[in-house]
Parts: structure tokens; C-alpha cells; sequence
């Protein structure tokens, strides 16, 4: 008797110390604030080159195609000013006026978006002299950007000539240049805990809010135009579009900038170089307004940290270093990214599994927002789904999911769901009340409700009643199925599923990592 | 002897079982109801429903069907934001039993025609015990007896006076 006591009570030992060790071990810690550190004495030697040192954008067919989705053109036209008229408003003695006057002004702009994408340096002259280094560098991936999306919005080429020249613009922005910015996953936590982080934020609320509203439309046209047609891609921006000039411009709630993986999660997975690359473009906005608003730092002192700021986010600077790679002692070097999502570093207070979300608390990459089974590794085999609505973008199982997840969200949303076809994205966009369109037609739905944990199997999308049949014909042994039949749009738009019975909550390690400063409750 | 060695072995089986069970439940995550989310108007997370009361309160616009926390939440989204056609599943006192709330033709009506509300301001925090659908007046002296100390002195509420203070 005395021996099962004791072994109960070490097995009970054993399972509190495993379960304390794994609480400790996972358990992120927030990365303390850092001190103002010196730029390296070795900067490339670019960085004193007040030359402009401009490449001619690679050529291609697709150039300019962006304004075949014209309000799209001229949004990223006025997002171009917008950005160049407060950088020389700082840099001109115009601070103090900066969310007063300049913010109308570069919000009469935004309202009214001119026709062409103009010259930054025409517009913010004074800036682009002072900081030549920083120019180029935002100029080249301006240039990624543009061409990208001029790729995407070409009518003339196939979805695998896309894919191929989207590779080929990235090996020509990187090879081409040496001051391209890092493909790596950098972790956000420690690139926004500088001395000055935060400041330009606080002081600018407003102007902050536009710059994260640019850069989330800058995040969320690559899924709205990827592998989907050029009508499907203008009526994805009447939602997308409405989406960032009424709300997303104007937000100054974010706890965060958007990161692209959040806002695109599809492109980012088939290009993560990419979506890294963007994410490290648009924390050196934040690194560089938040030096020139921290009112603690003189000119000199500013200037040098734009150097290092600069010198943070190059690919020189961490060459040689791969995806997942850590230095424990210098989180600079802290390349690892999401379990499943090889493009977005790590946020704050996050592990490999679990990030902060904004309006939905504690989330698990890997998993279905909706009913929390394992999210498919890619869409080759036909399953996955998108569900874009509020401004979130939610990586799902299944179609039920996609469909229930927009039922329960007010406003319009798109689906974004993987077909038998790995080339076919079916594409649904719903109105206000959640009545469902697309421009594909005759989409087959099937869906045979049972448990989430094979949800997949039995919730689908087909580009046709063949392709329907010819998954239930390689699936006759799945009794689930039997008697499946083929479901319309409109069939399938009036189904409601239960609720998941897979669905679990994740907990974090506080409420929210952002707002612990504040003990804010949520 | 005998006996004693299969006691033994029954008490190690038992210890080996509930240390398992203890390590499987401390370290799965909470399980919950999808989808758990916050409320559209007030931004509080929604109450989810429990095995004795509901609290989620849908509000069906279309194919929509959004949850709000309470009652005025989604009254005041009906009356600001949703133009068409709507019904909203108020929880009331009893498990299963809501009282429906349907705008048709801008025209409200309320099912059961006995329902009465409870109305209360104070702390958003306490929104669904302050603000809850009663499917009778016996049902709603009940409730204010169950939940005195937030509901002290409440009268019963027409769903038109409910309807004006939503805002």
C-alpha cells in the first residue's frame, strides 16, 4: 500500500513538474526596451553615396497593368504622396502642424487620388537629399512593389507565368542591388522595442493611422488579386477598397502595424521572401518615424539611427543567416517565423504556435479560426479557404467553415476557397446581408456535415459537377459520402452548419502583450 | 496474499490513470463554443451560453447571424446599422426558450406577446443580467429576486420602452 501511495504521489510530481517545466519553457517573457545603440563603424559603403543610384525596373509585358483595376492605381498613387508630403513636413520644420494641416492635406489627397504614381523625390525634396540612403532603399522596394502587383494584375498571363516572373522579380530586386532589404523573418517584438519605439504613434495618432492604413492595403491586394481573374479582382476591390478609405485610413486603435502574412496569409505562404521583405519595409517606416519623433534625440543623434535603423533591416546585414535561425544572445538575429507560415516573424510575446490577434485574442496559426482543426499544409489538394471580412483575413478548413465564419461577421466579406484545380481559386463575395456571388460559373458544392475533425473530407468546393463526381467516385469507400449530392451556390449559401465540435480556445500567457502597460483587461 | 497483490495492482492502474488524466486536462487549451468572439458594439467579449442559460444574443439579418452581448447591443446595431428585414433571439430567463424579436417592414413585433424586459443601466460589464428578455411578468419577478443586488427596484419594461433607450 505504502509503494502505491508513493508511486501516485510521484506520478502526480512527475505530471506537475512536466506540466510547470512546460509553462516555464513556453512562456514568452516581453523583450525589455533597449538602449540607444550606436550605428556599426562599418556601414556599406552605399550609405555615403549621396547618388541616387535608380535601376530601371525589369522589363516585362505586365508593366503598368495595376490601372486595368484603376481605383487600385490611384489609391497606391495617393499613398505614394501621402507618405513623401509628411516625411518633408518633419524634415522641414512642419512637426508641429503634422496632424492638423498636413494630415488634411494628405487626406484631401487620398479622398481625391491623382491619376499617376508620382515622383517621391518631387514631392519630399528636402528628405530625399537628407537621407539619400534611406531613399534608395525605399525607392528599389517601392519598385518590388509596383511590379509585383503590375504581375498580378496582367490579364495575358497564366497563373504558372505569374508565379514564375513573381520569382523572377524577386531575384532581380535582390541580385540587382545591394541595398535590397532582407527576405528573413525578423522578429517584430524586438525591432519595435528600440528607445524610441512608439513615439512617432503617440505623437501622431492620426498620421500613424494612415500610414498602417497604407500599409494594410499594401498587405491585402496580393490575395484579392491572386489567381483570380481581372473581373473577379475589380469586384474584390469595391469590398477591399471601401474597406481601407472608410475604415482601415482612419483607424488609430491598432495595437500593431498590419503584418502581410495577416492581411495576404495565401501570397505569403507561396512567397515568403516576399511577404518578409514587405513586413521589414514597413517596420523601417515605423523605426524611422519613431526617431524623428522622439523628442529626446537631437539631429545627429537621429541621423545615426537612421543609419542604424537602415542598417537593421538590409539583407547584408544578416547574409548568411537562415529562416529559424536564432542568436539567444541578439534577438536582431532572431530569424524564426510561425510554425506553417515561413513568412511573418515572431510578435510580441509570441511562440512558433501562438500570436496576438487584434479583436481575437490568442490564436494558433496551424489551426482553422473557425473550428480549429489542422489548417492543410498548402491548396494543392483542394482544401483551404480564406475569409476576408472587417479587414481580418482567416485561414479555415473547409467551406463550411469559410461560409459560417462570414455568416457571423457583419459587413460583406470574400471567400477565398481552394478547388480540386490547383490553378482555380473559387472566389465568393457576399453582400451585407450575406448572400453570396460569384463569377465562376456553376461552382459544385458538397457538403455532408459530421464531425470537424474530417471536415475537409466532407465540406468542398469543385470548379464543376464533374469534378464533384470525380471526387466522390476516388472517395467511394468514405460511407460519409454516400448519397452526397451536388449542392448549387444557392443551395449551399441557405446551409448553416452547428456549431464546430472541435473548437478550442487558445490561451496565451496574458491577456493582451500590447496593452500590459495600460492592465488592460482584454 | 492474493487478494492483496490485486488490490496493489488496481491502486498503481488507478494512480497511472488520474495522473494521465490530470497531465491531459491541465494542459489542453479551454475547450469552448465556436465562435467565441466580441461583441460588434460594445467590444467586450460575447457571454457564451452555459448548460443553464443563454446569453449570446444572434441577431439575423439575411444570412448574417451576428452575436452581440446583450440585448441593447443589438438593438441599437438594428436601429443604426441594418436597414432591412431582421429578427433578433433575445435569451431569456429559461434555457432554449428566447423571446423573438422581428423588425419586418420597419414594423417590430415581439413573440411571445407576454414577454416583458429587464432594463437596467449601470456597468456594461454586467450588460446581460442588466438587459434580458422575460417571457412573462412572473418570469421576470423571478429573475429580479434571483439578481437583487444589480437589479434592485426594476420595472418590467414595454419592448418599446426598451426599444427608446436603446441608442
Amino acid at each position: 500500500m505504502n509503494w502505491t501511495a508513493t508511486t501516485c504521489a510521484a506520478l502526480a510530481l512527475v505530471s506537475a513538474a512536466g506540466l510547470a517545466f512546460s509553462q516555464e519553457e513556453e512562456t514568452p517573457k516581453p523583450i525589455p526596451r533597449q538602449a540607444l545603440e550606436p550605428p556599426p563603424k562599418e556601414l556599406p559603403r552605399w550609405m555615403r553615396d549621396p547618388r541616387l543610384g535608380e535601376i530601371y525596373p525589369r522589363r516585362g509585358r505586365y508593366n503598368f497593368d495595376v490601372y486595368r483595376i484603376e481605383p487600385l492605381a490611384r489609391d497606391l498613387n495617393a499613398i505614394a504622396v501621402g507618405h513623401s508630403m509628411v516625411y518633408e513636413a518633419i524634415v522641414t520644420g512642419g512637426a508641429e502642424r503634422l496632424e492638423t494641416q498636413t494630415y488634411a492635406i494628405v487626406d484631401r489627397v487620398l479622398r481625391h487620388p491623382p491619376k499617376l504614381m508620382p515622383a517621391e523625390r518631387s514631392i519630399s525634396p528636402t528628405f530625399g537629399r537628407k537621407y539619400a540612403f534611406l531613399e534608395k532603399v525605399f525607392d528599389w522596394t517601392h519598385v518590388l512593389h509596383a511590379q509585383t502587383v503590375d504581375v498580378l494584375a496582367s490579364p495575358r498571363m497564366t497563373h504558372a507565368e505569374k508565379d514564375a516572373e513573381i520569382e523572377a522579380l524577386w531575384n532581380f530586386y535582390f541580385d540587382s542591388v545591394p541595398y535590397a532589404i532582407t527576405p528573413l523573418p525578423m522578429n517584430m517584438e524586438y525591432l519595435d522595442a528600440q528607445s524610441y519605439s512608439g513615439a512617432f504613434r503617440k505623437r501622431y495618432p492620426k498620421v500613424n493611422g494612415l500610414f498602417w492604413g497604407y500599409h494594410w492595403l499594401q498587405g491585402a491586394m496580393y490575395d484579392m488579386l491572386y489567381g483570380a481573374t481581372p473581373l473577379e479582382q475589380r469586384l474584390q476591390y469595391e469590398v477591399v477598397g471601401e474597406q481601407y478609405r472608410t475604415v482601415e485610413l482612419y483607424r488609430t486603435d491598432r495595437d500593431f502595424m498590419p503584418m502581410f502574412a495577416d492581411t495576404s496569409p495565401q501570397f505569403a505562404r507561396r512567397f515568403p521572401k516576399i511577404a518578409n521583405a514587405f513586413d521589414n519595409l514597413h517596420m523601417l517606416h515605423d523605426l524611422v518615424n519613431d526617431i524623428l519623433a522622439d523628442p529626446t534625440l537631437g539631429e545627429l543623434e537621429r541621423d545615426r539611427q537612421i543609419q542604424r535603423a537602415v542598417w537593421m533591416i538590409l539583407a547584408s546585414t544578416h547574409a548568411h543567416e537562415s529562416p529559424m535561425e536564432r542568436d539567444p544572445h541578439n534577438a536582431l538575429h532572431d530569424h524564426r517565423h510561425f510554425e506553417g507560415l515561413p513568412g511573418m516573424g515572431m510578435m510580441k510575446m509570441s511562440t512558433p504556435e501562438l500570436m496576438y490577434m487584434q479583436g481575437f485574442g490568442w490564436m494558433n496559426l496551424t489551426e482553422c479560426a473557425h473550428c480549429s482543426v489542422r489548417l492543410p499544409e498548402d491548396w494543392s489538394e483542394g482544401v483551404g479557404a480564406t475569409v476576408s471580412a472587417q479587414g481580418w483575413t482567416m485561414n479555415v478548413r473547409c467551406v463550411l467553415c469559410a461560409r459560417d465564419m462570414a455568416a457571423e461577421t457583419p459587413g460583406r466579406a470574400i471567400l477565398r476557397i481552394a478547388t480540386e484545380d490547383p490553378t482555380q481559386i473559387l472566389i465568393l463575395i457576399s453582400d451585407e446581408e450575406g448572400h453570396w456571388s460569384s463569377v465562376r460559373k456553376d461552382p459544385v458544392f458538397l457538403e455532408v456535415e459530421g464531425s470537424h475533425a474530417d471536415c475537409s473530407d466532407w465540406s468542398r468546393a469543385f470548379t464543376s459537377r464533374a469534378a464533384f463526381d470525380a471526387y466522390l467516385k476516388a472517395n467511394a469507400d468514405n460511407p460519409d459520402l454516400k448519397g452526397a449530392k451536388p449542392l448549387t451556390l444557392e443551395e449551399w449559401s441557405e446551409r448553416e452548419g452547428k456549431k464546430p465540435d472541435t473548437y478550442a480556445r487558445p490561451k496565451g500567457p496574458v491577456p493582451n502583450p500590447y496593452r500590459i502597460e495600460e492592465g488592460e483587461a482584454r | 496474499m492474493k487478494p492483496n497483490r490485486t488490490l496493489r495492482r488496481s491502486l498503481i492502474g488507478l494512480g497511472l490513470l488520474s495522473a494521465a488524466l490530470t497531465a491531459f486536462f491541465a494542459l489542453r487549451p479551454t475547450p469552448a463554443y465556436a465562435h467565441e468572439a466580441t461583441c460588434p458594439r460594445c467590444k467586450l467579449d460575447v457571454v457564451q451560453d452555459t448548460d443553464e442559460i443563454d446569453n449570446e444574443v444572434p441577431l439575423r439579418y439575411g444570412r448574417k447571424r451576428i452575436e452581440y452581448r446583450c440585448i441593447m447591443c443589438a438593438l441599437a446595431e438594428a436601429k443604426t446599422k441594418y436597414k432591412n428585414d431582421l429578427s433578433i433571439l433575445a435569451p431569456s430567463s429559461v434555457k432554449g426558450k428566447p423571446v423573438v424579436l422581428t423588425r419586418k417592414d420597419g414594423q417590430w413585433s415581439v413573440a411571445p406577446e407576454t414577454a416583458v424586459f429587464v432594463g437596467v443601466p449601470g456597468s456594461h460589464t454586467e450588460c446581460q443580467i442588466r438587459f434580458r428578455a422575460m417571457t412573462d411578468r412572473a418570469a421576470f419577478d423571478a429573475y429580479v429576486a434571483k439578481h437583487a443586488e444589480i437589479l434592485k427596484g426594476a420595472e418590467p419594461l414595454t419592448f418599446e420602452q426598451l426599444l427608446e433607450m436603446a441608442k
